[in-house]
């Protein structure tokens, strides 16, 4: 229906029929200048012919006047006979609006001249015709015998021969509509399309033909009818002028008319005739296109006039000879000219002012004439140089508004004024003009009205800063260079950052768009009152009410009903959206440049060592880091994150919000969100590129109340800035409850070509790898190559904390699967051991509870697994091999460390109770065991001895560890000790169970402890050496010599080494289900326990004692001892109280009543030789001393006490004697000594109190087993 | 005095950073924005003006109807702009000159930012006491 008008500049209609549609058009070209689109603008067809408001006083006023519009002549151009379509009605039109201007030289053709042309002057050679097309007529004036130029001359019809077919009915219509303007000189009718019939009929004379053609012919052929039609006309004026000069004509205007025609006015009259008349003919020969000639009648009329005080004539005439000087000159800008123009329109505008006053009585005012005379004026003077003259004058002629009685007038008035304002440049002038002319619209109530006032309202949204983006942007890109030249000149300001901010002057910006949505409502077109509702709400919802927001929100919603879905607005309404973050997406994070020059090409991609910043870095690198820049790969999904706000009391749906993308290799994801009132809301918005190259997206788009919209970061951006600085109202974030603005710079994104992608997964299960303390565990991890790309190389690194809890990572088994191809996966074992719990970790991990123990494992204490891999490099047959980015995956071993087998506590036992051990007691006695070994045992193979601990055992030193198992499975626990890598000894002593000695196992069942025992008899050291106590004795020689100092610390060093030797031999491995197992970590523990102690347990006895069977005086090797090196006879000093030691027995047993040579082995540990006096003890198994002198039991021959001994160094000495024994049973035999002359390193062995203590050394017990004789 | 006075301070950006109603007439809402209107059309006329004299007070600028604008420029380009029907010259370019002073104390506050609204209550009482004075 709405169809663009073109060359609307030429065509002016009628302005009495249609106001609203001409001005609009001429408004728009000349306010807005070089922004007129015009085929944006809908325009009416054709208003009818009721369009006028108000009847009464035909309207003075007519627009688009200048001061040479009196030499145009007015041709009425009227559709005729059927309903044309509008645009062939235009297409018409616009045909015979082409021929506004009509060259004399080539009437000729058409011209003959009948009688002698009045014309004398007339420029046949430069001269020309102007007529000027009112498309659709209109009403006679009546001021048309006033001003020549207002009459309609020639009636031109136009037909569309296919919707008429009645070729009479046609004429008998067009002379009908000729018959209203009897001013008529020259009718034509146009007929275009004829149909083939029509052609075929009679040729007619009272319609034109324009047969179907080509539109260069049927431009020539409209070009001959125009020449044609002017040639007549011109022929009519002179005949006209002739007949006027003859005989005179009777002039009157609506001025006369109202006088009273009395005797006096009537010679009045009759004396201005003449002038009248001279100013009439000197308009026709304007008309005609002979200004000389039109100059000389008017001075004439000027003259006349002046005398017959005709005042109003004058001002006419006199305006009429303006026009002829500027048409004559026309084309040349002349000083002299403009003044000469300048001080006639004053006087013409006085003159004009004086027949007001003097007709001031009269109903019908002659102020419009003041009034175009100063517009035309103004016109003719607009330009920059003269803007106060000319703005002085359009300021007299507002003022002259009220003057007014017509409204249509004043319409016209405001609608000059604003058009010369905007040529002048002044537009917020021109914007109020036009505000004023589109409440005068508003007044009429009908949607055409609405919709020019709309339409100008929309121009002036430009000046007031609320313009619509659609327009707005069209503006920029013109505007750019003007700008750059206008600041130059220093008359604008530089608006430019002003003009971010839509703050400015509020009050208007809302009234303004208030208007527009309600006379675009009025005039039914929903896209516009949509639009000015959206920017209503969005510039200025902090100052509208929430009542006002909410019916601001219905008349969106309103309007979006009306519209066709799918319906696009430059104009975005709520909600505010601005770029929250870029959450990189997993799989985006690990893209790693390749450095082309390492074979590890990772390495070079990010800042190594410690520093973040390093001056060793590239400057090249350092300057590309400073903008972000992101690598989108084609065909994986990337997000943003943007935070919508709605700052309005309604709720909002938001329908879809997609990214936009204007690059066009993007697929972006709608997601639908939906704002209650004053929230905002953090959304991720997604999608997938499509194409190689870059990507930039400006904003988002959205399809919110009915319509969709796109939002700019970039605009929220400059919103949000200008509010900081509080040129804006208000901040849509802030006022949500959102955090502070924080700028967030949109990233250079490119997207690159696909890139392989590795996805790992643990087997068994993503979650956390849960491991007791200690625990050894293979844990298989699976890498799926989910790209499209194969992997062609890669590098497994570990990083991250812990790195020493992964033992090994089977590098060859993922390396010999490589490339691997898209969907193709390898599983390779990664083996861990679990860490110890520090302390801290062990009071978190207090409660016990899963979720405790899962938060130690979130402490980022975990290793990672580096993965670095990359694709193929691409394009290798350029020659310059461009290297895809690598990418890098990172395996977190999620280890989740729980607390295991808890070491309670360790401490020393020593065996206090002297046991008497027999082979009866060793055998299976203690029942429940079943001692298999014990036979072994007795053959002295004193490596594995089994005990009953409740009968204790002599001198013997145990270490107990107290194992607790706070866990919720079962834990067998295996403790070994190594002795220099010789032989395993095993000792587990626990309760009551005693397996096999290669595999004893513990099994500490739920919330139950367990003691371990673990024997420490082995670990002595073979030489008692001063240089272990040489820090004591040292500390008494102040004069120390520097040999005993690097001795000293040569021994303290091996003491250490042997004490962590004797720690590190005991190790406590676990079993758990079936497929857990570890190592409890003891060694602070052990440590601990045997500080206290650990001379006792290391140090040798000085002296130790063995007893020997001597038959036939060769000693036999009858004793316990196997071998001399192992040091199993203990002796200890007396005055200390426990005296620890092994039992000894005797194999062969002994008979009694037999005499039975024994020798009792003496040796030194020390490095020094040892005085002593040495006595030996026999005891039956009451205890009782057999030896006694009073009651013995048993004979003996040879020395048995007081025996005084010498024995040298690392030496042994034999003391032999001989026994009787009278009666069959047990004995022991002891040896004991006094060491005469102790020297200090014993007395410190024997930790004496005093130097004068007496040393005892006493040997353990040796049991002898004496049986009857047979 | 006089029935209509409308008073607008606007920044060297064409933004307005203060207004005030300062007639005795009863205030109509509509015609509040009115005042506006015409003020805002008349920056057009000021922007030539200013560069032609070196007086900061241009006198009556334009009109609209009966009222009349009145302006004042600062140094710093900052315009105050009266609306208001036919009155004394004198006293309206006494109460620009008393404003001025005033609005250089506002520019002197260090929090001040130039450009911005003015929201100092103060100001507001002491230009509303300075247009019941002179006006």
């Amino acid at each position: 229906m709405f169809r663009p008008i073109h060359n609307s500049d030429r065509i002016v209609e009628g302005s009495n029929r249609a106001p609203h549609c001409a001005k609009r058009s001429l408004l728009r070209l000349h306010l807005l200048g070089t922004s007129c689109p015009s085929a944006n603008h809908s325009d009416l067809p054709f208003p009818t012919r009721s369009q006028r408001g108000e009847a009464g006083t035909p309207s003075a006023m007519e627009p688009g006047l200048s001061i040479e519009s009196g030499s145009a002549i007015r041709v009425a151009v009227l559709p005729v006979g059927g309903t044309i379509p509008p645009p062939r009605l235009r297409e018409y039109a616009a045909l015979v609006a082409r021929h506004a201007r009509v060259d004399l030289a080539s009437l000729r053709t058409y011209y003959s001249e009948h009688q002698k042309s009045p014309f004398a002057h007339q420029p046949w050679e430069t001269g020309c015709l102007r007529l000027k097309f009112v498309l659709g007529g209109c009403v006679p004036s009546p001021w048309e015998d006033f001003q020549s130029s207002r009459k309609v001359l020639a009636v031109i019809g136009i037909c569309h021969l296919p919707s008429s077919p009645d070729l009479d009915r046609v004429a008998a219509d067009f002379v009908d509509a000729a018959r209203t303007y009897p001013s008529a000189l020259a009718r034509r009718c146009f007929a275009f399309c004829p149909t083939d019939a029509q052609m075929a009929g009679k040729k007619r004379d009272d319609i034109i033909m324009f047969p179907p053609s080509d539109q260069q012919s049927l431009e020539l052929h409209m070009v001959t009818m125009i020449q044609d039609l002017a040639a007549s006309l011109l022929m009519e004026f002179e005949k006209w002028v002739l007949r006027a000069e003859s005989t005179g004509t009777i002039l009157k205007t609506p001025l006369d008319s109202q006088s009273s025609l009395g005797s006096e006015e009537v010679i009045k009259a009759k004396k201005r005739r003449l002038g009248r008349a001279q100013k009439i003919i000197g308009d026709y020969c304007l008309l005609a296109g002979s200004p000389v000639d039109a100059n000389a009648h008017y001075t004439t009329a000027i003259e006349l006039a002046r005398l017959t005080g005709d005042v109003f004539w004058h001002a006419g005439a006199l305006e009429g000879s303006v026009c002829a000087l500027v048409v004559d000159r026309m084309g040349q800008s002349d000083p002299v000219l403009e003044d000469e123009v300048k001080y006639r329109y004053y006087t013409i505008i006085q003159l004009y002012r004086r027949a007001t006053l003097q007709d001031n009585a009269q109903r019908v005012s002659p102020v419009s004439f003041e009034l175009e005379a100063a517009l035309k004026l103004a016109r003719y003077l607009c330009r920059r140089e003269l803007a106060k003259e000319v703005s002085d004058l359009l300021m007299g002629a507002a003022d002259g508004a009220k003057a007014l009685i017509d409204a249509s007038d004043r319409l016209i008035l405001y609608i000059e004024i604003a058009r010369l304002f905007g040529t002048l440049g002044y537009k917020r002038k021109a914007a109020f003009f036009s505000r004023q002319v589109a409440q005068l619209y508003l007044q009429q109530d009908n949607a055409y009205a609405a919709m020019s006032a709309m339409q100008v309202l929309t121009m002036t949204t430009n000046a007031y800063h609320v313009q619509s983006r659609k327009t707005s942007k069209i503006n920029h890109d013109s505007s750019k260079e003007p700008r750059a030249s206008s600041s130059d000149s220093g008359k604008v300001h530089p608006q430019s950052i002003a003009s971010l901010f839509e703050s400015q002057w509020s009050t208007l910006q809302m009234v303004v768009l208030r208007e527009i949505l309600m006379s675009s409502i009025r005039a039914a077109d929903p896209l516009s009152s949509w639009s000015a509702a959206a920017r209503l709400l969005r510039s200025f919802y902090p100052l509208i009410t929430p009542a006002g927001q909410s019916g601001l929100a219905s008349s969106l919603a309103n309007s979006a009903d009306k519209l066709p879905t799918g319906t696009r607005c430059a104009d975005p309404c709520l909600p505010f959206i601005r770029l929250h973050s870029f959450p990189l997406h997993p799989s985006q994070r690990d893209i790693v440049k390749r450095n082309p020059r390492k074979k590890e090409w990772w390495t070079g991609a990010g800042p190594s060592g410690p520093f973040i910043y390093t001056p060793f870095s590239k400057a090249g690198a350092s300057s590309g880091t400073s903008k972000q820049e992101v690598s989108w790969i084609v065909g994986e999904p990337v997000q943003v994150m943007v935070e919508l706000a709605n700052p309005c009391s309604f709720d909002l749906v938001v329908e879809s919000i997609y990214l936009s993308v204007h690059s066009g290799n993007f697929d972006a994801f709608p997601v639908s969100v939906s704002l209650p009132p004053n929230t905002s809301k953090l959304v991720l918005l997604s999608g997938i590129p499509t194409q190689v190259g870059p990507i930039s997206i400006p904003g988002c788009i959205v399809h919110c109340f009915g319509v969709i919209t796109e939002h700019l970061f970039k605009e929220v951006d400059c919103l949000l800035l200008g509010a900081a600085q509080g040129l804006v109202l208000s901040d849509p974030f802030r006022c949500c409850g959102s955090s502070k603005f924080k700028s967030v710079n949109f990233p250079s994104i490119s997207v690159v070509p696909p890139l392989p992608l590795l996805v790992a997964n643990v087997v068994g299960g993503d979650g956390s790898i849960l491991l007791y303390e200690g625990e050894i565990r293979g844990v298989l991890i699976t890498l799926t190559n989910a790209g499209t790309v194969p992997v062609e190389e890669a590098n497994i690194a570990l990083s991250g904390k812990n790195q020493d809890s992964v033992i090994s990572i089977a590098h060859s088994t993922w390396k010999s699967a490589l490339p691997i191809k898209p969907g193709g996966e390898v599983t390779f074992a990664v083996t861990l051991r679990a860490w110890h719990l520090s302390s801290a970790d062990l009071e978190a991990d207090g409660s016990r509870s899963p979720a405790s123990s899962r938060r130690i494992a979130r402490e980022g204490i975990n290793p990672f697994l580096n993965i670095h891999y990359a694709g193929p490099a691409a394009n290798p047959e350029n020659g310059d091999i461009s290297l895809p980015p690598g990418r890098r995956l990172v395996v977190p071993l999620n280890i989740c460390v729980v607390q295991g087998m808890r070491l309670v506590r360790a401490r020393l036992l020593s065996m206090e109770i002297p046991a008497r051990f027999t082979e009866a007691h060793l055998r299976p006695v203690s029942g429940k065991d079943d001692i298999s070994t014990g036979n072994d045992t007795e053959r002295t193979n004193i490596n594995l001895l089994k005990m009953d601990p409740y009968k204790g055992s002599w001198g013997l030193r145990l270490l107990e560890l107290e194992l607790f198992n706070p866990t919720d499975v079962v834990f067998d626990v295996d403790v070994a000790v190594h002795s220099d890598d010789i032989n395993v000894d095993k000792r587990v002593i626990s309760e009551g169970n005693a397996g096999d000695a290669a595999c004893h196992k513990t099994r500490i069942d739920r919330d139950y402890s367990a003691r371990v025992l673990i024997p420490l008899e082995n670990f002595k050291l073979p030489v008692l050496d001063a240089s272990f106590f040489v820090k004591e004795s040292s500390s008494d020689e102040p004069l120390g010599s520097r040999a005993a100092a690097i001795a000293e610390r040569n021994a303290k060093a091996e003491l250490n080494a042997s004490i962590n030797n004797l720690i590190s031999k005991i190790k406590v491995k676990w079993h758990s289900g079936r497929n857990s197992s570890g190592e409890l970590n003891i060694k602070d523990a052990i440590q601990a326990a045997l500080q206290a102690s650990i001379m006792d347990i290391l140090l040798p006895d000085p002296l130790t004692f063995s007893f020997k069977l001597a038959k036939n005086g060769i000693a036999t090797n009858a004793d316990s001892s196997k071998d001399s090196g192992n040091p199993s006879i203990h002796s200890s000093e007396g005055n200390v109280g426990p005296s620890t030691g092994n039992v000894l027995r005797c194999d062969d047993p002994i008979s009694a009543h037999a005499m039975t040579h024994m020798v009792v082995q003496i040796r030194n540990n020390t490095k020094e030789i040892i005085r002593m006096n040495l006595s030996i003890s026999c005891k039956d198994v009451a205890g009782d001393n057999c030896f006694d002198e009073n009651s013995a039991t048993v004979f003996w021959a040879g020395v048995l006490s007081d025996i005084h001994l010498e024995v040298p160094p690392l030496q042994e000495v034999v003391h032999p004697f001989s026994v009787y024994f009278l009666v069959p049973g047990d004995y022991s035999l002891q040896a004991s000594s006094v060491i005469i002359d102790a020297t200090d390193v014993l007395r410190a062995r024997a930790k004496a109190e005093t130097p004068d203590e007496p040393i005892l050394c006493r040997g353990s017990p040796f049991h002898i087993r004496v049986v009857g004789t047979a | 005095m006089a029935s209509t006075a409308c008073f607008v301070i606007v920044s060297k950006n064409d933004i307005p950073i203060y207004e005030a109603e300062v007639g005795s007439a009863p205030k109509k809402e509509d015609m509040s924005y009115h005042h506006q209107f015409i003020l805002h059309a008349a920056l057009d006329v000021v922007q030539d003006l200013a560069w032609t004299t070196n007086a900061m007070f241009l006198k009556s600028v334009d009109r609209f109807n009966d009222l009349v604008v009145s302006v004042y420029v600062t140094a710093g380009h900052t315009r105050f702009m009266l609306l208001h029907d036919s009155r004394s010259e004198d006293g309206i370019k006494s109460f620009f000159q008393e404003v001025h002073e005033l609005y250089i104390k506002i520019f002197l506050n260090p929090l001040y930012l130039p450009g911005s609204r003015i929201t100092s209550s103060h100001f507001d009482t002491k230009v509303r006491a300075l247009a019941r004075k002179y006006l």
